[in-house]
């Protein structure tokens, strides 16, 4: 491109892009961090809180359970009928057969309920298991 | 870095202009620092029921610690119950004189979730290898 001299009192007429690459830098970004939450269910869930953690940042199956009973197979919302079924489809996609199937639930659920969908999801194939936390900042008693 | 950006009478500006740059820069910074704990949630693996089976049937019964989550208040390790704000107390020694480290959980239905969980936390820092969570 060629470089134009710009002379004392000349008016730049060019448009500046500096602030539009800013800002789509900006959105790029909001959007490569706001991606996983995006494959979570929009259900109300108070995860419990756990000092120790083990499996995070991995692809996933999840499974969501909220106080109220709602249930979701990632963003999909299901009926306790639909869950196996939905379950084992989430399963049988390309890749998954090992894929980690994390159980999110609220910490005010009954363990009754979370042992079935835990049940459940072996049925549908699940090799490995995990339980959703919260990082627990405090220090160990 | 010159000093001399502006080379006098010509208008050329020959620095680089550094603001956009740091400007994106300590934004997504304060993204990172914001969106980090909310986005990525942890989580606890457990043993599927069906390992857990082959798992407490190989470990010799001595070998592996049984908690039994009985209420929100107490817990039963091994044969003895104690007070979940407790369970540390009990269970420390027990995982410690596992050589297999396996803990397999057994909880009541009415228990919540989150003591559930929290009985599971407590089992992993005190060094259980393994978590095996046993049906009924």
């Amino acid at each position: 491109m060629r470089r134009r001299v710009r002379r004392e009192g000349e008016l730049i007429t060019r448009i500046n892009v500096t602030p539009i690459i800013d800002v789509a830098l900006v959105l790029v970004t909001i959007l490569l961090v706001t991606a996983p939450m995006m494959s979570i269910a929009d259900l109300p869930v108070n995860l419990p809180k756990a000092r120790t953690r083990e499996a995070e940042d991995e692809r996933n199956v999840s499974i969501t359970r909220s106080v109220a009973g709602e249930l979701a197979v990632d963003r999909e919302r299901v009926t306790r009928e639909q869950l196996g079924v939905a379950l084992r489809a989430a399963l049988a996609k390309p890749g998954n057969d090992r894929v980690l199937v994390v159980v999110r639930a609220d910490s005010g659920v009954p363990y009754g309920e979370i042992r079935d969908l835990l049940g459940e999801a072996r049925r549908a194939g699940a090799r490995r298991i995990a339980v959703a936390t919260r990082q627990r900042e405090e220090a160990p008693k | 870095m010159s000093a001399r950006a502006r080379k006098p009478g010509t208008g050329i500006i020959s620095e680089i202009n550094m603001t956009p740059l740091i400007d994106v820069s300590l934004v997504l910074v304060v993204i990172l620092l914001v969106a980090t704990p909310l986005a990525f949630q942890s989580s606890l693996l457990l043993s599927t029921a069906a390992a857990s089976r082959r798992e407490a049937a190989t470990a010799a019964a001595p070998d592996r610690v049984e908690i039994t989550v009985l209420s929100e208040e107490s817990v039963r390790v091994g044969s003895a119950v104690v007070p979940r704000p407790e369970l540390a107390r009990a269970l420390g020694p027990a995982i410690e004189h596992s050589a297999s480290r396996l803990v397999v959980v057994r909880c009541a239905d009415g228990v919540t979730h989150g003591t559930f969980v929290g009985v599971l936390d407590e089992a992993h820092a005190l060094g259980a290898s393994r978590i095996a969570v046993v049906g009924r």
